[in-house]
Parts: structure tokens; sequence; C-alpha cells
């Protein structure tokens, strides 16, 4: 019996950390069926696949294409816009209230920052908790890791009158109050110690050979080896953070400090605007094209993201 | 002076000191200072005063007013509104869990067999779970608004008779409507979350060892009876994983219904959830203990669940 797949054409279209994925799989691959059912079975695959690929698609690239619709436009059932117009997006950028740039902005930042906090906070106690040894080390870990059985619905009462006695819901501490509550994630700690753990330890002792302190070990020698999980920590924490929606509604009440799922909740709400569909199509491509770009060059990441938030459960 | 088994430890793999070992747990302390912080204040510290709050009658600037034991409890469960939205999230949990599950694996199954772009697929799939709740939601009010993509769709397709029959006009008005506002969130929710699902039941299939299947197919079984009788069973781990996220993540439900139906979950409450009940005690009602009250019946729920589950599918499999 044939395997009826050519692992060389298979492997012509994969990049390279997704051959050794591959390999796995290929490895792993099920009983091998005579040809003629096996094609069949993968012709119907194929077409499941496709059909629901394209679904998946479709309800984006309807957006993208009403954006640039008039209004009476909009509502027919065309995929190219009649007559083509900028004109949802200038009303978008230039008429909405609040401003969406400012949204953007303010998202913009609101992400980055908690970004780097999850970075240096999870690179340097995730190297802690892989690497140092100190009492209690693995106690404090299960607490690390026990955060995240605690809903954020159950701790919204009393971080709120906690805030609240610290001016933090209001003017600009709105801000802080958000990315304090996003500013590191038992997860980022959990995927740095996981990767810390892979590195070898020859190079570290030849560090410490040479005198160097814990920091600058830390800090010379192993962050610059831990970059892939640097990389997916930043790409999950900002995504995370751009998207965030629960602290945000709680704690930003005013129009000039929404973010842009803010925004987009308040265009909606908001009455006679709900029907002026194409402006607010033009949001949320603006909403999604940051996240869709960093989907687009980091896939992998985003995947890896995913198992390792299988592994918190 | 005899040295303590720390420090024995320690100069077994590496000779320090007692001085370096006490260095190396200073620096080991200090490098997880702030996040112990941030963790055992805004998480730990919170757990123990939201389950304070809940027993008091609270004022949101002057804090206690009166002791009321588990008044704000026993009101909770004589509401109807928090009943209504009890409802309202467990129907979504039992429908959207299962369907979610179903077509996770669905995909898992499809995506798992020997094809080519693999990795497309996976990538697609993925996808609409990459956006955020708000600008997916609002894309998908659109789509299913009356004289929407979908309603469009099922015209030219020729569907409305069967629609019709359903009871659903040819503009049908999806999430105006409160008797089919909660299931469109569902549909929208299935959309967006099968992808996930997807990846943690792919991580699972690639887990099961081939001698399994070689077996199987040594005694001529077909690719039905294969899924059906080995495939299915083993990945009863996923199965538990999957349904406690699930059931989680549901029991959870807010984003959607406050963006589609703001925070009274309209239409006629339809949309109202334990969470958005809970929005509003803080916000609209301003009574913090009740609130709190609602925050500790969530985690006990999710709790219970999760144990349940684990009643349900935790044992091994038999053979």
């Amino acid at each position: 019996m044939e395997p009826s797949s050519d692992p060389v054409d298979d492997a012509r279209q994969l990049t390279a950390p997704d051959a050794a994925l591959r390999r796995l799989q290929v490895a792993r691959q099920g009983p091998k069926q005579p040809v003629s059912g096996h094609k069949w079975r993968r012709r119907i695959a194929y077409v499941i696949l496709i059909t629901y690929a394209v679904l998946m698609f479709t309800p984006f690239a309807w957006s993208v294409v009403t954006s640039f619709k008039t209004l009476p436009d909009s509502l027919n059932l065309s995929f190219i816009p009649q007559p083509f117009t900028l004109d949802a997006w200038r009303y978008a950028l230039t008429e909405l209230d609040p401003n969406v740039v400012v949204l953007f902005m303010n998202s913009l930042v609101i992400a980055s920052i908690v970004t780097l906090t999850n970075l240096a906070l999870g690179s340097l106690a995730g190297y802690a908790f892989a690497r140092l040894r100190f009492p209690g080390r693995e106690l404090l870990f299960l607490v690390v890791l026990g955060t995240l059985m605690i809903p954020d619905q159950l701790r919204v009462v009393p971080v709120y009158i906690l805030f609240n006695n610290f001016r933090l819901t209001v003017g600009l501490g709105q801000y802080v109050a958000v990315i304090l509550l996003l500013a590191i994630s038992a997860t980022s700690i959990f995927l740095m110690r996981q990767y810390f753990l892979t590195i070898p330890k020859d190079l570290e002792d030849a560090a410490k050979v040479d005198g160097a302190g814990f920091f600058t070990t830390f800090a010379r020698v192993m962050l610059p080896l831990a970059s892939p999980a640097l990389a997916a920590v930043a790409i999950l924490q900002f995504q995370g953070a751009w998207n965030s929606f629960f602290w945000p509604v709680i704690f930003l009440k005013e129009q000039t400090h929404y973010t842009l799922p803010l925004g987009l909740t308040f265009f909606r709400l908001s009455g006679g605007f709900g029907t002026n569909w194409p402006p607010l199509m033009a949001t949320v491509v603006i909403a999604t094209i940051p996240i869709l770009i960093l989907y687009v060059f980091f896939q992998r990441y985003f995947v890896e993201g995913v198992a390792a938030a299988g592994v918190k459960g | 002076m005899q040295s303590s088994p720390a420090s024995a430890q320690a100069s077994a793999s590496k000779p320090a000191t007692r001085v370096g070992a006490a260095r190396e747990a200073v620096a080991g302390y200090g490098f997880i200072a702030i996040p112990m912080a941030i963790f055992l204040v805004l998480q730990i510290g919170m757990l123990f005063y939201a389950a304070y709050i809940s027993l008091w009658n609270w004022n949101i600037r002057s804090g206690p007013v009166d002791f009321v034991g588990l008044g704000n409890f026993q009101r909770l469960l004589t509401q109807p509104l928090f009943l209504t939205a009890l409802k309202n999230t467990v129907y979504y949990a039992a429908l959207w869990v299962p369907l979610t599950m179903a077509v996770g694996l669905f995909l898992a199954v499809v995506v798992n067999q020997k094809i080519r772009g693999q990795t497309f697929f996976r990538s697609a799939f993925y996808f609409p779970a990459i956006a955020s709740s708000a600008a997916i939601t609002v894309l998908w009010l659109f789509i299913v608004a009356p004289f929407g993509l979908f309603n469009e769709i099922r015209g030219a397709l020729g569907l409305n008779p069967l629609f019709q029959l359903l009871g659903y006009g040819p503009h049908h008005d999806w999430i105006g409507d409160y008797r089919t506002a909660l299931n469109t969130i569902v549909v929208l929710n299935v959309w967006t979350t099968s992808g996930t699902f997807m990846l943690f039941y792919l991580a699972a299939l690639q887990a099961i060892p081939t001698d399994v299947y070689e077996a199987a197919a040594i005694d001529g079984a077909s690719q039905w009876q294969v899924f059906r009788r080995i495939t299915f069973p083993l990945l009863r781990p996923a199965h538990f994983f999957v349904a406690t996220v699930g059931v989680i993540g549901a029991l959870q439900l807010f984003d959607q219904s406050f963006i589609a139906g703001g925070p009274d979950g309209s239409p006629v409450n339809s949309l109202m959830t334990i969470v958005l009940y809970l929005y509003n005690a803080l916000f609209t009602q301003i009574n913090p203990g009740y609130a709190a009250a609602v925050g500790i019946v969530l985690f006990v729920l999710i709790f219970s669940a999760t144990l349940i589950q684990r009643r349900l599918f935790g044992r091994e499999p038999e053979w």
C-alpha cells in the first residue's frame, strides 16, 4: 500500500518550523488506506475545508467591501461597491465622536505599555522560577498559576472599590487602573519559565565563572537566547490588550479615554448611528487590521499561545 | 553548626557557599517581587475582599454601612431579573458548548487528514478568533440585520420558504427579536470559537499513538468505526478539557451581550447574563455588596460545573 500524499510536495509549501511539526504528524499518521478509497475521502475533505475557509473569510471581506460603499448600496448583495467611495472612511476618521484616531491611539498606548510590562516582569519572574533557587519557590509558582482560576468577574467589585479609594476611577487614573490590571499575566511568566528551562546551563555557568551577577547573567546571556518566547509573549499580550473589553468597560468611563472596542460599542449603542453601516465597517476594519497584520506574519505564535492557554487549564 | 539541607542540596549541583545561596535567594525574590505583589493584592487579596464585601450593605464612597450576613444572597434568589440572567446563561452554555465542541472536533479531524495546505486551513479556521469581540460582534450585527448579508443570501439561495415555515420572514431582525437574539449570539460565538477548540483537539489527535490505529486496520475496521470506537473515546481527556474551558467561558458571557443589547441586555432582557447583571448591580443600582454576591455565585457556579465535568469525563478509558 502506497502512502498517497507526496512528502516532497507537502514540504515545499511549509515554513521551516511547521515542517518539523509536520514530520511529527506524518510519523503519527493513521492506517494506510487502499489508494482509491483514500483519494475519495481526501476529495470530500477538500470540499469541506475550502467551503468552511470561505465561510470564515466572507464576513471580513464583507466588512472591507461595505466600508467602500455608500449607505444605500450597503444593503445590496454585491461584492463590488457601486459607486466606489471613500466617504465612509473620511466620515469614520473625521466626523465620528469620539474620534477614531484618538481611539486608535488610546488602544495602541495601552496595548504597548501592557506588552512591555509583561515582557519585563514575565521574563524576570520566569527566569527566577526556572533557574534561581530560593525557599518557597514551588509554592509561589503554584500561587502564580492559581491566579488563572480566579475569574475577573469575581474581582471586579473589590478592585473597583480599592481603585476608587486611590482615585484611579477618574481622569487619567482610569488608564492606570486598566494597565495595572493587565500589567502582568501568569501566562507570561509560565511561557518564559518553560522556555528558560530548555536552555542549557553551560552558558550561564560560564558567565558566573566570569563573575557576572544574577541580573547581568539574566540580561546579557539568557534574555537574548529567549527571543522566541519573548516574541510569543509579546504577541499574545498585545493581542489580548488590544482586544480587551472587560476591564476597559469597567474603568474607562470618559469618551476621550475610550479604546477602539469601547468606541465601536458606543457607536453601535448610541441610536441613530445604528444603521449607518459603511463608516461602522470602516471602524471595524481599523480595529482589526493591526492584529490581522500580526497574524499574517506571526501565525505560529498565535497558535502556540493557544497551546499555552491549554496548559494553563 | 550543621549545614542546612537546602545548602547541602545547592552544593550538590554547584559549589555554592552559604553566602552565595543567600545572594541567589535575594536575587530570586527581587526578580519576582513586582508580579507577586500585584498577584497577592489584585488577585488573591481580592478573593477575600469580595467575600467580605458581599456580606455588607456597602456604600461605594464611605464603605460598609450595615452587616447583612447572607442577605444579599437571599435577595438575589428572589429577583426575577437575576433568574432571567441565570436562565439565559445556562441556556447559552447548554447550547454553545456542545455545538462548538462538535464543530471544533469535526474541523480537527478533517484538518488532521493527510492533505495539502494543512497549515493554511488551520490558520484560516482559527482566523475569526483573533479579532476583538467588539469588532466581530458589530460585524455580525451588520450581517444578521434585516437587510444584511445573511437574509439576502438565504433569499438568493431560495431558502426563504423553509425559513417561512419556521416563522421567520424574509427580513427577520435576528438580533432585534427577543426570541432569536440569544441564538444569534450562540451562532456568532460558535463561528469565532470553533477554531480555538479545533486547535485543542488537533493537539490531542496528534498525541494518539499510531499503533492503536494499526491494530484497528489489521482488524479491518472502517473509518467511521475507528473514529467512533477508538479516536472519540481516546479523546476523553481533550473532551474534558475543552468542555471545561467552554463552560467556564460560557458562564462568563458578557462582551457580545453588552455590545449587541447594551447594559440591560435588550431586547426585553433576552441577552441578560449573570455578568451583565453584576455590571448593572455595580453601576446602575450602585450596590457593591449585592454585586459582590453575584460574583461569588458565579464563582461557585463555575467551580461546581468544573467538578461535575470531572466526574463525567475524568474516568480512564475502559479497556
